[in-house]
């Protein structure tokens, strides 16, 4: 016997050993689609979207009285990096953009068969540069120029944001709501706010029998949005309802069990993703009245954490592979052309041509899950490490040690 | 997905899964749970355009054996390979022996790369012809040639014990055809 017979043996001996898929086993796949569609708007929802180049003029809070500060007071423009630190301790930034925050996500059994999916949040504090623990808030969206940053307390759906002074670590304004809040995010230009409101928690997760893993409850809860003016306080809710495919995975108008909403770079519009319909993403107007897809929207990819660039006119993509293991697509705005660069997942725009990516080391053993930030440029091979590596979690979905999420703003 | 896609799916699930998993499993290198989100993903995706596939199960297969060798892509970890206990002593010294080589060679199998095991599996175990493997993974001929070379030159490297029992000199030894249509890159 040679050795290729005794492997052609070895494997028909090991692969008859194999006991059969067990019942469910279809089911248990609908899941992972679903739980992957789950992941993926998670992250975006916590990301501050992307930066603008020029520096824009933020509603500092201060007792309710309306101070207009510009943020271009920050000066540094150049790159922080801590390629040891993971989590990070220290500030993190790149160009115009900073890890304002992270959140290491935990998954919370209340049963066998429930959970809650809950985030502990680190803010950056302004006068040290370190990241401290903040666990009395569920969600945090930090406002370009991170001098405030909008939070939920633990209990979801909230009835009231608050409105927290990064400099001073206190809510300076609630805003008390009628609809429950459970997703915030901050316009391009820091002066509105919007709050995604739904009936349930939308973090909660159920085991379906046969499964092994999560999937967000469905259908999902959300029932609209409102818009508030971050300097007043004010602001009103519009609903939105669900499509009547909303809760079928395969349906076109299914929505995650957390789908957050946020503005369009103009401010025009409001936009959430919609994970299995051939667009990919909806779009409102400022009352809820749903809008066909802006002309130059045409490219903008949800589940790509960067979104747009600061000046509107690339788009962040998928991963790409081709010219390198790991890389992505950069995606011209208005023609689709697509461009390939450094990095695994785009995270958020420190420039015009330079991103802060996600990336795994060199090596062809290198996990997926076993990343690191890096900044990445258009037309450069190269890419600068910005953070250590984040654990690999393994097969595991409910083991989230050594796991952590990053939340950008423009600083 | 309509309703008849959806049942359509699940049928397909239902009738395939445990052969498409002998085969997610031996690419893993014998790990039954990572054998089992391979699967997984390339399920997953396949339902993503689940009725406009001809072909469902040549479909699902492609998917499974790119995805091991891009592994980025996968949630995997690398585990400790659990393999069946060793027959007892009794059974005959030459099967034991030979179910003893078996474990060995599993052993070194799942030591090797992704890619490796992959060309391998699809070589000896789904029986493939050398151009049939090359279309699968995308890549020449030549390149599934020299990849099996080296895979089998790696397993004696990592398993001495198949030297040890008589094996060294395999490379002389005429192996066996399994590639009848011979397709230059």
């Amino acid at each position: 016997m040679n050795v290729e017979e005794l492997l052609h043996d070895a494997l028909r001996e090991q692969a008859a050993e194999q006991p059969p898929a067990g019942p469910g086993f279809a089911d248990r796949v609908l899941a992972v689609r679903r739980r992957r569609r789950n992941r993926r708007i998670a992250s975006v929802a916590a990301a501050t979207a992307a930066v603008v180049a020029m520096a824009v003029a933020v509603p500092l809070l201060d007792s309710g009285k309306d101070d207009v500060r510009p943020s271009g007071v920050v000066e540094q423009k150049g790159v922080k990096a801590h390629p040891s630190q993971s989590p990070p301790r220290d500030l993190i930034a790149a160009g115009n953009t900073a890890l304002a925050a992270y959140y290491v996500p935990n998954m919370v059994k209340r049963s066998a068969t429930e959970a809650v999916d809950e985030r502990s949040y680190w803010l950056l504090d302004q006068k040290t540069g370190k990241y401290v623990k903040a666990p009395q808030w569920s969600i945090v969206a930090v406002a370009p120029g991170m001098k405030t940053a909008a939070v939920l307390e633990k209990t979801l759906p909230a009835s009231r944001i608050g409105l927290l002074d990064l400099t001073t670590g206190k809510v300076v304004r609630w805003i008390q709501v009628d609809h429950g809040v459970a997703g915030l995010e901050f316009s391009h230009d820091g002066r509105k706010l919007v709050a995604t409101t739904y009936g349930g928690n939308p973090d909660e997760a159920v085991k379906p029998k046969g499964s092994n893993g999560w999937m967000g409850k469905q259908p999902s809860s959300r029932t609209g949005f409102y818009v508030f003016d971050v300097g007043s306080g004010k602001g009103s809710w519009s609903e939105v309802k669900l499509g009547a495919d909303a809760s079928d995975i395969m349906g076109a108008g299914f929505i995650n069990s957390r789908q957050d909403f946020s503005l369009t770079r103009d401010g025009r519009y409001i936009w959430a993703g919609s994970p299995v319909g051939n667009i990919g993403k909806q779009f409102w107007d400022l009352t809820g009245a749903a809008m066909p897809v802006p002309g130059n929207q045409k490219y903008l990819d949800w589940s790509v954490e960067a979104l747009d660039s600061p000046s509107g006119n690339l788009v962040a993509g998928g991963f790409a592979g081709k010219k390198w293991h790991t890389s992505s697509y950069v995606v011209d705005a208005t023609t689709g052309k697509k461009t390939e660069i450094r990095g695994q997942q785009l995270l958020a725009w420190a420039d015009d041509k330079t991103l802060v990516a996600w990336d795994i080391g060199k090596g062809a053993k290198e996990s997926e899950y076993h990343q690191r930030l890096v900044l990445v440029a258009i037309g450069s091979g190269k890419e600068v490490p910005l953070s250590g590596f984040r654990k690999d979690s393994g097969t595991n979905p409910d083991n989230s040690s050594g796991r952590w999420e990053p939340v950008f703003a423009e600083r | 997905m309509n309703a008849e896609g959806l049942e359509s799916f699940r049928d397909f699930v239902d009738n395939r899964s445990s052969a498409l998993l002998k085969t997610a499993v031996l690419l893993c290198g014998g790990d039954l749970y990572a054998g089992e989100d391979l699967l997984q993903n390339a399920l997953a995706k396949a339902a993503g355009r689940w009725q406009r596939i001809d072909e469902p199960e040549a479909y699902v297969r492609r998917i499974l054996y790119r995805q091991q060798v891009s592994r980025w892509r996968l949630k995997w970890r690398r585990r400790e390979v659990s393999v069946a206990e060793p027959p007892e002593a009794g059974a005959g010294a030459d099967a034991a022996a030979a179910a003893e080589l078996r474990l060995v060679m599993r052993q070194a199998l799942s030591r090797l790369t992704a890619r490796q095991r992959t060309v391998l599996v699809l070589r000896y175990f789904e029986d493939l012809p050398e151009a049939d493997v090359a279309r699968l993974l995308g890549c020449s001929v030549g390149t599934v040639r020299s990849t099996t070379h080296r895979s089998l030159a790696r397993l004696r490297v990592l398993a001495p014990e198949l030297a040890a029992l008589g094996l060294a000199d395999v490379e002389l030894q005429p192996s066996r055809d399994y590639s009848p249509v011979e397709v230059r890159p």
